[in-house]
């Protein structure tokens, strides 16, 4: 094909080991003027330190409050295929796992209604198809609905539960993943697709504390696979790993932080009641070390990058929640926070905010949840316990006078 | 209240505040909390007006709930 643009600038970004997404555009602006007009634009956007696309709008399709996210450009004159530059997020299947059919299928589908570019997957875990125009939105997103496919979160809703490859492929995985995530997607469609709440909600779910993820940092509420049981040891493979160099006593030990394990130089020891469920040891000394059931999840609430606080991680609210289908406890104690938030959360206000604002006591008491020490996370500052004037009547003490 | 009639105190609370006041779902919700309706018969009574296109979400910082002409208008 011709080129339509010089780009000079972007074409920096093709040099060097790496993908280039520049390559990839113009791979694709050899069939779709949209994703021409879009390098032209760009190249403009860099060369004037400016960026000329418009936010918002009110695109999207009958019945849905989200799933696409309108973009003009404030060029349009100039490069006519950007004029409407829409991103469709798409509900990406649990654990991200696709048949080259379905991914022909979405590869032929974005030559027909848009510009050829996708991203799997965007940072919220969809599929995000990007680039097209108003009048494709409905034909879209029926086509989608024929193929088993629906549009994913975005506004003030429920986002798209995303989740780990989980016990599909990895041995660590301590809950079914894959399984709550999709029945969370199915049971919370209304918060999915018609934005309710003061602001969003992420809910992301991992097998184990590993955390591949990231739930406990990008996730409102993260749900976190670990066990009850104690870790079980492979001495001898514990000792195939000191004789092949490995260094038990620096990178095992000294890195526990729950200060647990002795090495004597012959046998491993762990002290399971101080273990913090880290996975540090079992992961460094994987296929020596197994976490033995019961399995369960932790459940944590509440964090954001750019809080007004700054950087927030989730904070533990269940220290052990046993997750069998149907999740009955987890799906009603959500509800009960959203209920919360809906109520008393302002306009933008994420929900750990709000517990920052109103106090965790009160977020608990919500939740039904009772404190426990594990959801201490700075001693001397989370006490969650206030007396109430009914308190002053009991005398619990009298039980252990008898 | 007899739901036809929910839907349609629903649609002039929206209309009657355009360009006024944005209203997300559960401040629509509570509006009408206040005069005795459950919260669960309005927000039934939006699905139905969303589903029919007579209102539509929107989107400026956060989620709103505005009136469906608008769509068609942009
Ligand atoms: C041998 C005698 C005592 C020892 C060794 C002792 C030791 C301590 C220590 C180490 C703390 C700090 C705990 C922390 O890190 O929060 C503490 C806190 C405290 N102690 Fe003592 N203490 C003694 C006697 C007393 C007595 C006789 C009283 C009162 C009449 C008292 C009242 C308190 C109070 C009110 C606190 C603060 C608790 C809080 O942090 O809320 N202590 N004590
Ligand atoms: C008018 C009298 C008193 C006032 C206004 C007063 C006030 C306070 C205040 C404001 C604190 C800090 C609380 C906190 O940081 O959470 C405190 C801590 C404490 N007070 Fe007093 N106090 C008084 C009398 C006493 C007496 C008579 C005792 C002991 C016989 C006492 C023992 C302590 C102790 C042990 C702490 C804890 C220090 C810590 O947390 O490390 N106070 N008091
Ligand atoms: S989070 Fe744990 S279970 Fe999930 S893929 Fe990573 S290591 Fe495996
Ligand atoms: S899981 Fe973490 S805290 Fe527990 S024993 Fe291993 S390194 Fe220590």
């Amino acid at each position: 094909m011709t080129k339509k643009y010089d780009t000079p600038l972007l074409d920096e970004l093709e040099k060097g080991p790496f993908p280039s997404f520049v390559t990839e555009i113009k791979k694709a602006a050899a069939k779709s003027a949209m994703a021409a007009d879009e390098l032209g634009q760009l190249e403009k956007s860099f060369r004037d330190k400016v960026t000329y696309w418009k936010h918002g709008g009110i695109v999207g399709v009958r019945g849905y409050g989200g799933g696409v996210i309108g973009r003009y450009s404030q060029l349009a004159d100039k490069f006519p295929g950007v004029a409407h530059f829409h991103t469709v997020r798409v509900n990406q299947t649990s654990g991200l796992f696709y048949t080259s059919e379905t991914m022909k299928f979405f590869c032929d589908l974005w030559d027909k209604y848009g510009s050829g570019l996708t991203n799997f997957h965007g940072s919220t875990g969809d599929i995000i198809l990007l680039g097209t125009v108003t009048e494709n939105l409905e034909p879209l997103a029926t086509v989608l609905s024929m193929n088993g496919f629906d549009l994913g979160g975005s506004g003030s809703a429920m986002r798209t539960p995303s989740c780990c490859v989980g016990p599909a492929r990895c041995e660590w995985s301590m809950i079914d993943t894959l399984d709550i995530t999709y029945d969370l997607t199915q049971e919370f469609q209304d918060e999915l697709h018609r934005p309710q709440f003061p602001y969003k909600f992420k809910i992301k779910t991992v097998g184990c504390p590993v955390d591949c993820n990231a739930s406990i940092a990008r996730a409102d509420l993260s749900i976190i696979g670990t066990w009850k049981g104690p870790i079980a040891i492979d001495q001898d493979k514990v000792k195939d790993y000191a004789k092949k160099g490995m260094n038990i006593q620096e990178e095992i030990v000294n890195m526990c932080p729950g200060k647990c394990i002795t090495w004597d130089g012959n046998t491993l020891n762990i002290n399971n009641a101080d273990c913090l469920h880290c996975m540090h040891c079992i992961t460094k000394l994987a296929g020596a070390l197994k976490p033995t059931p019961p399995f369960g999840a932790v459940i944590l609430i509440g964090a954001k990058a750019p809080f007004v606080i700054g950087a927030t991680l989730s904070w533990v609210i269940v220290p052990f929640m046993e997750l069998k289908p149907p999740y009955q406890e987890l799906k009603d104690m959500i509800r009960n926070m959203w209920d919360w938030w809906n109520e008393y959360g302002k306009n933008r206000e994420r929900i750990g905010e709000l517990i920052i604002r109103r106090g965790m006591r009160e977020f608990l008491e919500v939740c039904g949840l009772e404190p426990t020490p594990e959801l201490v996370r700075e001693p001397r500052n989370d006490p969650f316990w206030f007396w109430k004037e009914e308190d002053f009547e009991k005398k619990p003490w009298e039980e252990f006078l008898k | 209240m007899e739901k036809e009639e929910l839907k349609k105190a629903i649609y002039q609370l929206i209309e009657q505040s355009a360009g006024k006041k944005k209203y997300k779902q559960a401040d629509v919700i509570k509006h009408f909390r206040q005069q005795g309706i459950p919260d669960a018969d309005t927000k039934a009574a939006i699905r139905e007006l969303i589903d029919a296109g007579d209102l539509i979400y929107t989107y400026f910082g956060g989620s709103y709930i505005e009136l469906g002409e608008k769509r068609k208008g942009t």
